[in-house]
């Protein structure tokens, strides 16, 4: 089933110019550092972005859930993960260890909350 | 100008030099530099998340197309509920609001040992170099035999001029005629997809072509996703306009005269859907990455969506064989999971050991109404693959009109999460 047509590439190719030959050769001095490691609860939170917005700015409908009390977000996650479903938030919830959520609603808090559209 | 060209020489030596160090060893002046083939949901979400989290990175994102139609929604351009242009979705906002570089062209094949990409860019070849490359091609599909010709009987499985051809088609129907469709072997593209469709076409029948009928054929052996509201839906909303068929498999298709020759009979239709069955996006064929026991997937470590054959080559969404669920919130889940395993990478640390994917979708049962889905995935570290977690699998109790609203509300964040 695997298909065998190989494309056609010419012999002669062209170098692209990506961004590392450019700037390579502009930014010597630029001395940025590699990307730090990332903060806990950063990855489990953007799973909630797809329906709550990017860093929980939501750009239509659903709640905004940046900038919380952590507490009370844990609070509020366990009790859906516990209670009998009633949407479909309840049930995505049960997809996380009670230690996710904890990390989950510690990294919410430290995003800005809703009522600012900047989610970089 | 001498002072110049003995620092440019300088330079280049430096440059050069750092170059052929791995990059541990690298200066940090140079960015490391990934490459995200195909901007659908996967690929648009990874370049973005690179971006937002990794800070000094590049990356560059290809596609053949200047912009993206999403298969969420299209079946309600193909009713004509809603127009083309509310599906689709530019690469302006990756670029300039994220620094993405955009470069629209068809990458042809890859070479693992160089790391490099060879992509047609109009007439021209040209190759580009990666320390990263992320694969995010989609689906790609297996023929039927016969006289098939996709233009003339659409799949409309990818979206485009696909769905502008099936909405043609199914205006132009006339009164009591018939509409065929039919549902590839799983795993394809979005599972509840091809019963939303027949709901869709089903709906659209009964307000608009009075005596008009749709058959499923099911390559399947059952309904495989939302089988309560799509069950109820067959049988109960559409029992006049709809027959349902499992078990179906496809001898040949002759697209001319919209006609299929099945296990269980030949079918004719005033419009034949013929939605054939799939396999992983060419490109990652032509890489040499389809490596799953069933010759059509690409197997990947779910902790990092590396390819278990090159781990600095990433394949996500509908092209991996882990067995989640092929759609585009599952490919914008992994891509996240993809963005962050990376970046660790280049700081020298391990990917997180337990990552959590999800999809939750909804699908419009009537033209009122809609159902949803869920289902999500945890990181099993015993059979090192991504297991979903029973309780929260589940379908909504039943369509109705506030799963609609929020239907447009998913749509709306999705698109923004991983476009924007």
């Amino acid at each position: 089933m695997q298909p065998s047509s190989k494309p056609h590439v010419p012999s002669t190719l062209k170098r692209a110019a990506t961004p590392r030959t450019i700037l390579a050769l502009s930014a010597v001095c630029a001395c940025n550092p590699l990307p730090a490691a990332p903060p806990a609860g950063q990855l489990l939170s953007s799973q909630c972005f797809q329906c709550h917005g990017t860093n929980g700015q939501p750009v239509s409908g659903f709640e905004g859930i940046g900038g919380e009390n952590a507490n009370e977000m844990y609070k509020e996650l366990l009790e859906m993960s516990l209670r009998k479903p009633e949407g479909i938030m309840d049930l995505q919830i049960r997809a996380y260890t009670p230690a996710q959520l904890r990390l989950i609603a510690n990294y919410l808090s430290t995003l800005p909350k809703t009522s600012e559209s900047d989610d970089d | 100008m001498n002072t110049n060209r003995r620092d440019f020489l300088t330079l280049a030596g430096f440059t050069s030099l750092s170059l052929a160090l791995p990059r541990s060893l690298r200066a940090n002046t140079t960015p490391p530099h990934v490459l995200v083939i195909g901007g659908g949901f996967g690929g648009a979400t990874v370049a973005k998340y690179l971006k937002l989290w990794g800070g000094n990175i590049d990356v560059t994102l290809i596609d053949r197309d200047a912009s993206h139609y999403a298969c969420i929604l299209s079946n309600l351009v193909v009713t004509g509920a809603i127009p083309m242009s509310r599906i689709q979705l530019g690469y302006g906002n990756l670029k300039t609001k994220r620094g993405v570089n955009i470069v629209q062209g068809e990458a042809l094949s890859v070479d693992p040992a160089s790391k490099e990409v060879t992509v047609k860019i109009g007439n021209d070849f040209f190759a580009y170099a990666f320390d990263k490359l992320v694969l995010s091609p989609g689906i790609d599909f297996i023929n039927p035999a016969g006289n098939y010709n996709s233009d003339l009987t659409p799949h409309a499985w990818k979206a485009g001029t696909q769905t502008l051809l099936l909405k043609n088609q199914l205006a132009a129907m006339a009164k009591k005629q018939t509409f065929v469709m039919t549902i590839p072997k799983s795993p394809y593209r979005c599972p509840p997809g091809p019963y939303e469709r027949a709901c869709s076409v089903a709906d659209y029948l009964k307000r608009k072509k009075s005596g008009a009928k749709i058959i499923v054929l099911d390559a399947n052996a059952s309904i495989q996703a939302e089988p309560i509201n799509f069950g109820n839906a067959f049988t109960k909303t559409y029992k006049d306009v709809l027959t349902y068929i499992p078990n179906v498999a496809v001898t040949e298709v002759d697209s001319a005269t919209k006609t299929i020759v099945t296990s269980q009979g030949t079918f004719k239709g005033a419009v034949l859907n013929v939605i054939p069955n799939q396999r992983a996006g060419q490109i990652v064929a032509n890489a040499g990455l389809v490596n799953d026991p069933t010759g059509k997937w690409a197997l990947v470590d779910p902790l990092s969506y590396a390819s278990t054959l090159y781990p600095d080559i990433h394949i996500l969404g509908d092209s991996q064989g882990t067995g989640q669920p092929k759609s585009g919130h599952m490919a914008n889940s992994q891509a996240k999971v993809c963005a962050d395993a990376i970046i660790r990478s280049f700081s020298g640390e391990a990917p997180d050991p337990s990552p959590v994917t999800s999809s939750a979708c909804f699908s419009p049962i009537t033209s009122k109404t809609a159902s949803w889905l869920t289902a999500s995935f945890q990181y099993d570290p015993v059979t090192k693959a991504m297991k979903r977690v029973e309780p929260s699998f589940a379908e909504a109790p039943r369509p109705t009109s506030d799963g609609m609203e929020q239907m447009f509300h998913w749509a709306d964040n999705i698109f923004a999460d991983s476009f924007s």
